[in-house]
């Protein structure tokens, strides 16, 4: 398959995961999208190292796991935090910052 | 050759520091030791300065500038970390040194109780020090830093009773005529740096016979500027008010002001330019018409003054204007002779009366004292040789420098007749007031029986004596100042001699201290008698002529009658109004676009994807 | 009549394109199911895929990485976390906003699908053969010369984040006030 596959099957997640961050209201599914974007991106990286022959895209894709290890970790933490003084998760409710 | 001048300026400015530091948590002696070492220390460098200078032929002395380092290279303007050393400065070295080390002694026994011990000795270091910058400086820049920083010190000491509404007023009436001084004094700068392109001394001093001729506007304008700033320094009409409010002060402090730092300042800057002076003889006559008329004006305030500082005060005004006089009619090193004389019998003068304040508790009214001839025989001798030396009683050391100078007010090219015939009348009175002070003072009968004075401590003691000897013996150094000084000033003064007009100068100083002595010694009736003949006289010389209250009138007044206009109606209406304004409307701004802050991370994406979305339009379109 | 590397070729795009699919199927499901527990199995399932296309495209290390960290590790923390807070579902209800968003989205995909036909990019030859690409070794060799400052880095930002969770989970914090 060529390059053109690989575009479209990354950008199509990229978008359903934006989309998803946006409409859902559960913190753990906005996560998720998130999760979502972050694949898309490590997907193409990955793709284009091999049409390169390259390794710096593996290697890039590594530390954008890593990276997204730490952040799901932290985010789960607060997510819980927020739950626990809380006792509610739609995000929606979580306006404190408001103007 | 001697490099270290250095050291002059930098141990009282290490006292200064050290005092400042530490002099609350070190003892009263070790702060004495520390105020008073420094400043003796400076004066030995001093003289090891003026030997190098006196080992020198005459024609080498004309000056040597010991430069540090450079400290500002920009363009065309170039500022050295550099003093100059040549007669002249060592000169004023010696003197602001050397009578104010004496002062210096001399406060440890005056102030010896006073809670502010350290912060008083470190005052007296920090003027020393800004005394030393303002003579030592090479050029106009530290000139007016040396300037500036001795009005600050001023300030400082004369508002030292802090607690004293009084004196904190004087201190601010001190500050702000010298701030006028120094505004003329930074403007002649500007204007020096334009006509010349550089500020150093030495430079300008070459330049300026080349560049103007005599009585240029330009030259003018200088001259006269800066002596805006001699005049407010020295205490000259119509600058003057600052000086005999300065008496708020200890006494001590009275003592440096007047006779070894601060007033003379405006004497040493004129000598200093005296190239610029010469080529504004304008100018000179102003100086000497200026200085004539406040001898006399200061003279005839004196006369009624009825507490003793005040009225030496008045009396070191009237002496600055004969060094004026001297200088406008271009007897510089009279003048500078003056000067030293001056120092030698005025702090004589006012640390005698601070012992005599000292001595009854803190009273300064003339009208109290009385009969302390037998209970304070050291300081009435010392006090009399003061007061001689002051009237210029012939071979005191007043005799010498004031006589010259009213001889060449009459033989001078630039003297005249008005000159010599005010001289003279300002001599007599000179010596009428101050022999009533010390007919006052130290004859008769007590007047305040309550009181019992007793003699100062010996720490105290010396100093008068030391100061003693000079008034009385440093008449005789006349020659050697005047040969001494001769390379700066280009020329050695022409000593007049002139029998009548030396014998009626005497009558008028003897005559003075005679009608004192008639008035004061023998009978109170005669004194309110001339009072009731010149009541309207006396009351306008005893109100100082109202000067304050037409400045008040003039100035401050109107000052403040636009200072409230525009604070009702600039400032409330227009500052302040706009200023609330401005914020109110960013505030009713802000909570108009303050709904796209929703506070909910969900729109925020929804923001940022928008953002996405334009960015990649741009892109991929365009 | 069939050539072999012809038929390894045309089986090889034809399983990269139904996986690819696969992957794109599954993150729908993940954006659209109400119930959290089968959002989170349909982002397994689209790990799965998407470790399957890594491998396709010679990257055998971050296929595993991709297996045993995201599909593994990562998930499993989601699915504990749901099971601690419970799964409810969520009221999917239209509103002005959802319709924006699904415009904003909708016009990004297309931007993105025409950023794509800009054409193959060229390729760079020779750097690293062919049997040895994408293996732990190379990924090793490769992350401890070249890219050995943003791995420490990458460490130190594991370490920050483990000090960070332990904090927000031992400490308590009162309730917050609302305004």
């Amino acid at each position: 398959m060529g390059q053109e596959f690989v575009l479209l099957i990354s950008s199509s997640v990229f978008c359903i995961g934006a989309c998803g961050f946006i409409i859902r209201k559960n913190p753990l599914i906005m996560f998720m999208s998130v999760e979502l974007m972050l694949n898309s991106v490590n997907f193409l990286l990955i793709a284009y190292s091999s049409f390169l022959n390259s390794l710096d895209g593996q290697i890039f894709a590594l530390i954008i796991m890593t990276v997204a290890a730490a952040e799901v970790v932290v985010g789960l933490a607060i997510i819980l935090t927020i739950f626990r003084t809380r006792h509610e998760m739609d995000v929606d409710h979580i306006n404190a910052l408001k103007g | 050759m001697f490099a270290s001048s250095w050291l002059i300026l930098l141990f009282p400015l290490a006292g200064f520091i050290y005092l400042s530091w530490y002099g609350e948590r070190i003892s009263k002696t070790l702060v004495g030791v520390i105020g008073c070492g420094t400043i003796g220390a400076s004066f030995l460098t001093s003289l090891v300065a003026l030997s190098d200078l006196l080992f020198l032929p005459a024609e080498e002395r004309v000056g040597r500038v010991e430069v540090l380092y450079q400290w500002i290279s920009a363009a065309n303007f170039k500022l050295d970390l550099a003093i100059l050393v040549d007669p002249l400065s060592v000169f004023m070295f010696l003197i602001v040194t050397g009578v104010g080390f004496v002062i210096h002694v001399y406060s440890i026994g005056y102030m010896h109780d006073d809670p502010a011990y350290s912060r008083f000795f470190s005052y007296l270091n920090l003027f020393i020090f800004s005394m030393l910058v303002l003579v030592a400086a090479a050029d106009f820049f530290f000139l007016i830093v040396g300037w500036a920083l001795v009005g600050l010190a001023s300030y400082l000491l004369i508002g030292f009773y802090k607690e004293k509404t009084s004196a904190v007023l004087a201190a601010r009436k001190a500050f702000v005529m010298n701030v006028i001084g120094d505004v003329g004094m930074v403007i002649a700068a500007f204007v020096i740096f334009e006509s010349f392109g550089t500020l150093n001394f030495i430079d300008v001093f070459a330049a300026a016979p080349g560049t103007f001729r005599i009585n240029d506007d330009q030259i003018l304008l200088i001259t006269l500027l800066l002596l805006v700033g001699a005049f407010a320094k020295s205490a000259q009409l119509p600058l003057h008010t600052w000086l005999p409010d300065a008496m708020e002060g200890p006494t001590p402090v009275s003592a440096l002001i007047h006779a070894a730092t601060m007033v003379t300042a405006g004497v040493y800057l004129i000598a200093r330019c005296h190239v610029l002076y010469e080529l504004a003889p304008y100018t000179m006559y102003l100086i000497a018409t200026v200085g004539v008329l406040t001898a006399v004006f200061a003279g005839t305030m004196g006369m009624v003054q009825y507490d003793i500082k005040r009225v030496i005060a008045y009396s070191t005004m009237s002496q600055l204007g004969y060094m004026f006089l001297a200088m406008g009619i271009g007897v510089y090193s009279l003048g500078m002779f003056h000067l030293m004389t001056h120092a030698f019998f005025k702090a004589l003068l006012f640390l005698a009366a601070g012992s005599v304040i000292h001595a009854l508790d803190g009273e300064q009214d003339i009208r109290k004292m009385g009969g302390l001839q037998k209970i304070m025989p050291l300081t009435h001798a010392t006090f009399l040789i003061g007061a001689l030396a002051l009237a210029g009683f012939p071979l005191t050391s007043g005799y010498f420098s004031k006589e010259a100078i009213i001889l060449s007010s009459y033989h001078e090219d630039m003297g005249n007749f008005v000159f010599w015939a005010i001289a003279l009348i300002t001599a007599g009175m000179t010596a009428f007031y101050i022999f009533r002070v010390y007919f006052y003072t130290f004859s008769g009968k007590s007047r305040s029986p309550g009181a019992h004075p007793h003699e100062s401590p010996a720490l105290m003691d010396v100093p008068l004596l030391v100061l003693a000897a000079l008034a009385l013996f440093g008449g005789f150094l006349g020659p050697l100042v005047d040969e001494f000084l001769a390379p700066v000033f280009g020329r050695e003064v022409h000593h007049h001699h002139d029998g009548l007009l030396e014998t009626i100068a005497l009558v008028a100083g003897v005559g003075g201290i005679a009608t004192a002595a008639l008035l004061y010694v023998t009978g109170k009736d005669r004194v309110g008698l001339i009072k009731e003949l010149f009541a309207p006289l006396y009351d306008l010389v005893f109100h100082k002529y109202y000067v304050d209250e037409i400045y008040d009138l003039l100035i401050v007044k109107p000052t403040k009658a636009i200072g409230a206009f525009l604070e009702e109606k600039a400032e409330k209406k227009g500052i302040d109004y706009a200023v609330d304004e401005i914020g109110f409307q960013v505030k009713e701004v802000s909570r108009g676009i303050s709904f796209w802050q929703t506070g909910r991370v969900r729109t925020y994406a929804l923001n940022m994807v928008a953002g996405m979305v334009i960015i990649l339009l741009f892109v991929v379109f365009l | 009549m069939f050539d072999l590397a012809t038929v390894f070729e045309f089986t090889r795009d034809t399983v990269i394109f139904t996986v690819g699919i696969t992957a794109v199927l599954a993150s729908l499901g993940v954006i659209l199911c109400s119930s959290p527990i089968y959002c989170a199995l349909y982002l397994i399932s689209h790990m799965i895929c998407l470790a399957l296309l890594f491998l396709l495209y010679n990257a055998e290390f971050l296929a595993a990485v991709q297996i045993i960290v995201y599909a593994g590790a990562v998930m499993i923390l989601f699915l504990f976390i749901i099971a601690l807070l419970g799964g409810k579902k969520e009221i999917q209800e239209n509103s002005l906003e959802r319709s924006i968003a699904f415009t904003f989205i909708l016009t990004l995909l297309g931007e993105l699908y025409l950023s794509a036909t800009v054409g193959p990019t060229q390729q760079i030859e020779g750097k690293i053969s062919p049997e040895f690409f994408g293996t732990a070794k190379a990924i090793g060799l490769e992350l401890y010369s070249k890219h050995l400052i943003a791995f420490e880095l990458a460490s130190a930002l594991l370490l920050v984040a483990a000090v960070g969770v332990i904090c927000l989970a031992k400490f308590s914090f009162a309730p917050l006030k609302r305004r």
